[in-house]
């Protein structure tokens, strides 16, 4: 083998053992995540070696978390989080499926099957599963006013499987509001609208949406107000400090009073710029009770700061790039660039502007606006790895509620696609099938199963059971999921079990793809390390 | 007061980093015990240049690095990513609030800390306490032991950067990439590097605790960044440079970019020589290019150089050539803190202050734009007196960088100096005034051509050394640095123990001398990257890299050269 005469270190690993490799790997990452899975799951506490602490049931976190080494199982892990970029969700999923393909596979192959006609049925069952698929959501029609109702119970769906019930049922409407705030007709929905912000700070359950804008950063001069009712915002991006100019701009002066003279001349410009926004709130506020926010994403030094605050406005520096664009769509008017040429049009409204210190984290809550168009999601627990753990579920039930507007679609739950989709095959397309390929339909059906069957073993059921009893609803007619309580079968219709429509297409569209890749993977060739040894 | 805020990425920066942070510790401890040395009580170094006060949310005060530091998941040691500042570390049993359901506990083996931190530990409780006297009394019996062993233990095992680090931090300044799922062996390209910022939302999140600093600061005076020059690491600085770039266009980046000399011991095969060569020029060529000031160091073998004449340094230890470079650090950025007492008032202490955007329009001047910077380094400087410095001074100054030019002619050439703590005969110390005539002599003698230009600043703060400082200085060092005429006998090697403190010349350069070192980086990116059929394209590819991208990178290096290069006619056209 020339790999080996290259390279004498290089270790190779021949068909069989390949395989096994691959799939064990597969199986290991399944084991890990398996007892994730549903609302009856397992939280993880990982301990790092300095005592810090992770909660998590979130399948992409706690793949981020672990030291993979394995190739295999890196490959397997990319796929899930990409998985999770992609739509949302579906982490843990993913690797279940893609698991349980392998183990179905390794079955077939002992039995002396080629590989290659396993990943043939793979393929023929994928686009069946696909197109069932199609047939299986439950439409939701959107138009201008989507249905509340539906948006909450896939909401509900997916925080429930990251927090305790009461909390996530709270979390559902927070959510669901949120995405509604931030949604505009004819526009894709642009989540970063939603801002996530935390303070360690009170309890789990004080979480709560503003609507408008919470920001990690308070006004840095000591006369400034606190707090301010019927304020104009001004969003800007201008310099209020004095900075020398540009390091190579070549500007020249050959004595110190050219110098001084450069040193005045730039002041004075930025004394100038503070002075057109003092105009611009003297015609806006002069007579009434209003006041004045300005919110800059460059820096406002001191003796800038001194003059806005000695007018009675409150300013802010140093804001982050984001919430220039979130505060125009919560306050109104629009960000500007520079101060010539103000007008009152440019600004926004809210109706309250406060801070909140905390040590010496300040918020500045900009509230009470008009037709918001972005909010903040405002996280409360008294410790770090609550408000991460919430944090993770919030996102992927805003997530999910995004999903389920763009889909205008819906996959009933509770394991109720994966048995039916597995019905199908099983009864339909497999005969269909010619030759042994009918074998890998048959896998790819039974590998589907995993999602209902880990939900019964999570809730301590009998799987086999739960399985027939499940099967045996479907193949009368009636589409039926896991009660996780009893065992028996439920309408996830009724119950309001709803997954997303594009998280489960992604996970029957990217699971077989890479068990595929793993299975027709005849030699393992590396260098370096010795991959029998436990590492 | 104006702010700098530091920023280190890469395992190798975090060495530096750590080392940096002890000595900025040590002055700030030194100036607080009464019985320690006059020079260090009034420093008249401004620290809140360098550190912030903050408060938690229990009301206590807290005084930390304004830094950011970015490495590998795992890099921290037996510390908390958080610190222990600002957070208790919950006992193990705490309760899970969020969840109802079964929770299993998945607990890593924790780290053992070693002697060092776990005596700061107990430091720390002592202090809190307040034990009685006659305890205290038993311990500094104690204590004299221990130290010792501490150093041993220093010596003999540092795996973390961690290990030896006896600053807080602040929770916003540790961050660690998860997720990566590669050895930190495997970390090793541009590309790479690229994939982890931007993935996970790790470059954003980044982002905010730069900002985090920044906002507070009344009016930065620039960006000190100390990066890995190799590796995964040097993409990471890249995209996190390019942010900031685009985000605080008017602050000045200082960008000293490092190499582990341990990197140069295992270079085998040809192929593998192709791939460390291109990547050092990709990667200094990409930096250069998004900031104002780029200092290189890194010598191949550190141990074997001039630079450490009277050090006796492993080049295998990470822990040993850090501390170099971190002297080296802390003595270049004295100037960007030294109190200015007025514009006619001179201190006694300092002189020669300079901000960071002064040093930087300085040194890449108006006639030269080169931002290249060589950084030599006398560590630690012998004696001032004359005699000394008749066997030139200035040849104790070693350059930090392999490739510079020796004795080259360049009437363009720039340069800040910074002498700190330096003594001269009779081992006494220095005034600034001594120093500086020291300094003109030395050039007046010099056989060297003098610089056009020369910046000189001068503290009578040496060098504190901090217990947990390397056994790096050779058996000719005395206990202030001063070097003996004869070799104490016994260990070659000292340390924190018998050294307490040094003087310390660096010098940055702004010089033709540069020239072989930027052209070997052009030579090498031509060669395997850019010519036809070259080896390593088909590497740059995997890196990311489209042709475009490598040919504006061969332009960007070969626009450096070219503003250093004599040529004529831009000569006949100025006259």
């Amino acid at each position: 083998m020339s790999v080996k005469v290259l390279n004498p270190n290089a270790e190779v690993l021949n068909k069989s053992a390949a395989l096994h490799m691959n799939i064990n790997a597969a199986k290991g990452l399944q084991d890990v995540l398996k007892t994730n899975l549903g609302p009856k799951g397992t939280i993880k506490m990982l301990v790092g070696g300095a005592g810090d602490i992770k909660l998590t049931k979130d399948g992409n976190t706690l793949l981020k978390e672990m030291q993979i080494q394995n190739p295999t199982a890196i490959m397997i892990a990319r796929t899930a989080v990409a998985q999770d970029d992609a739509s949302g969700d579906g982490t843990t999923s993913t690797v279940l499926f893609i698991g349980e393909l392998m183990k179905q596979s390794e079955r077939c192959i002992d039995e002396g099957m080629h590989p290659r006609v396993l990943v043939d049925g793979f393929e023929i069952a994928k686009r069946a599963t696909l197109q069932f698929l199609e047939k299986f959501k439950t439409p939701v029609v959107m138009g201008d006013e989507p249905d509340q109702e539906i948006l909450k119970m896939v909401a509900r769906t997916t925080l429930r499987t990251k927090l305790y019930e009461s909390l996530a049922d709270q979390l559902t409407d927070i959510v669901a509001n949120a995405v509604l705030c931030i949604r505009k007709p004819e526009e894709a929905i642009d989540l970063f609208m939603v801002e996530i912000m935390h303070m360690r700070h009170k309890f789990d359950v004080d979480t709560r949406l503003v609507e408008g804008l919470v920001l990690d950063h308070g006004s840095r001069h000591p006369d400034m107000k606190r707090r301010a009712e019927n304020c104009y915002i001004m969003t800007c991006n201008v310099s209020l400090e004095y900075e020398k100019s540009e390091v190579n701009a070549g500007f020249f002066y050959s004595n110190a009073e050219q110098r001084e003279a450069m040193v005045v001349a730039e002041r004075r410009s930025v004394d100038e710029r503070v002075q057109k926004i003092i105009d611009l709130k003297n015609k806006v506020c002069s007579g009434s009770d209003k006041n004045f926010v300005v919110i800059n994403q460059k820096g406002i030094d001191p003796p800038s700061l001194d003059l806005l605050a000695r007018e009675g406005i409150i300013a802010l520096r140093r804001a982050k790039r984001r919430n220039m664009e979130r505060l125009v769509l919560a306050c109104g008017g629009e960000a500007v660039n520079s101060v010539d040429d103000l007008t009152p049009e440019c600004l926004g409204w809210a109706g309250l502007v406060y801070e909140h210190v905390l040590g010496e984290e300040k918020y500045t809550f900009v509230e009470n606006v008009k037709n918001p168009h972005s909010c903040t999601i405002l996280i409360k627990g008294p410790n770090d790895h609550t408000i991460a753990q919430i944090k993770d579920a919030v996102r992927d039930g805003l997530r999910a509620v995004k999903n389920t507007i763009e889909d205008e679609a819906v996959i009933l739950g509770a394991g109720a696609f994966e048995v039916a989709a597995r019905q199908y095959l099983i009864n339909d397309v497999k005969k269909t099938v010619k030759g042994r390929a009918q074998l890998g339909v048959e896998a790819f059906a039974n590998a589907l199963l995993v999602i209902p069957k880990t939900l019964a073993e999570n809730s301590g059921l009998d799987t086999q059971d739960v399985i027939i009893a499940l099967t045996g609803e479907h193949d009368e007619g009636n589409i039926v999921g896991l009660n996780q309580h009893t065992g028996e079968p439920i309408d996830p219709q009724m119950e309001g079990i709803f997954d997303n429509y594009a998280v489960k297409r992604q996970i029957v569209n990217s699971g077989p793809v890479i068990a595929s890749q793993l299975l027709l993977v005849d030699e393992v060739i590396r260098a370096g390390r010795n991959m029998r040894k436990p590492t | 007061m104006r702010e700098i805020v530091t920023i280190q990425v890469g395992n190798y920066a975090n060495f530096i980093g750590s080392h940096f942070w002890n000595f900025q510790d040590e002055l700030l401890g030194l100036a607080e015990i009464p019985e320690s040395d006059q020079v260090f009580k009034n420093h008249s170094l401004d620290m809140d240049v360098l550190y912030r006060t903050g408060e938690t949310q229990q009301g206590l005060l807290t005084y930390t690095p304004r830094m950011v530091s970015v490495n590998f998941q795992g890099s921290l040691g037996s510390v908390s990513s958080r610190g222990s500042l600002y957070y208790q570390i919950p006992a193990k049993h705490l309760d899970v609030m969020a969840w109802k359901g079964r929770v299993t506990t998945h607990a890593s083996e924790p780290l053992k800390r070693n002697l060092f931190l776990q005596s700061l530990n107990e430091e720390e409780q002592e202090s809190v306490s307040k034990a009685n006297d006659l305890d205290n009394l038993n311990n500094n019996s104690q204590a004299e032991i221990q130290d010792k062993d501490i150093v041993e233990c220093l010596e003999s095992d540092v795996q973390y950067w961690t290990d030896f680090s006896k600053v807080h931090y602040h929770p916003q300044s540790l961050y660690e990439l998860s997720g990566l799922w590669t050895d930190i062996q495997d970390f090793d390209n541009y590309g790479l590097g690229k994939e982890a910022f931007c993935g996970h939302q790790h470059g954003e999140e980044i982002d905010d605790r730069l900002r985090f600093f920044i906002e507070e600061c009344d009016h930065i005076q620039g960006i000190q960044c100390v990066v890995d020059d190799s590796g995964g690491f040097s993409g990471v600085s890249a995209m996190f440079l390019e942010s900031i770039a685009d985000e605080y266009p008017n602050v000045p980046v200082l960008l000293y970019n490092a190499r582990n000399p341990s990197l140069h011991m295992d270079s085998k095969g040809r192929k593998q020589v192709i791939s460390r060569n291109l990547h050092d020029a990709v990667s200094f060529s990409r930096l250069s290019e998004l900031c104002k000031l780029i200092i290189p160091v890194g010598l191949p073998s550190l141990s074997g150089s001039r630079a450490s004449q009277y050090l006796c340094i492993k080049d295998e230890k990470p822990y040993h050539s850090s501390a170099v470079y971190a002297s080296a650090m802390h003595s270049f950025s004295l100037p960007f803190r030294m109190k200015q007492p007025g514009p006619s008032a001179e201190s006694i202490c300092t002189s020669g202050a300079l901000d960071m955007y002064g040093m930087v329009k300085m040194l890449t001047g108006q006639m030269r734009q080169n931002m290249v910077a060589i950084l030599d380094v006398a560590m630690p400087t012998p004696s001032l007196s004359v005699d000394r410095a008749q066997q030139s001074f200035l040849g104790n100054l070693q350059p930090l960088i392999p490739d510079i030019a020796e004795d080259v002619e360049d009437f363009h050439a720039v340069e800040a100096m910074n002498i700190h703590g330096a003594v001269t005969s009779g081992n006494r110390r220095a005034s600034i005034s001594e120093v500086k005539d020291a300094v003109e002599a030395a050039y007046d003698n010099s056989v060297t051509q003098r610089p056009k230009f020369s910046h000189l600043s001068a503290s009578t703060c040496p060098l504190p050394i901090p217990l947990p400082f390397p056994l790096i200085f050779g058996n000719m060092v005395g206990q202030h640095g001063e070097l003996l005429e004869t070799p104490i006998s016994g260990s070659p090697s000292r340390g924190s123990l018998e050294v307490h403190s040094i003087p310390m010349a660096t010098r940055l350069r702004s010089s033709t001398a540069v020239l072989p070192f930027l052209e070997s980086k052009l030579g090498n990116l031509r060669r395997f990257g850019i010519e036809r059929g070259a080896l390593g394209a088909p590497l740059l590819q995997s890196w990311g890299f489209g042709k475009d991208e490598v040919e504006d990178m061969g332009e960007v290096l070969s626009k450096m050269v070219t503003t250093l290069k004599p040529h004529l006619e831009y000569s006949s056209d100025s006259d």
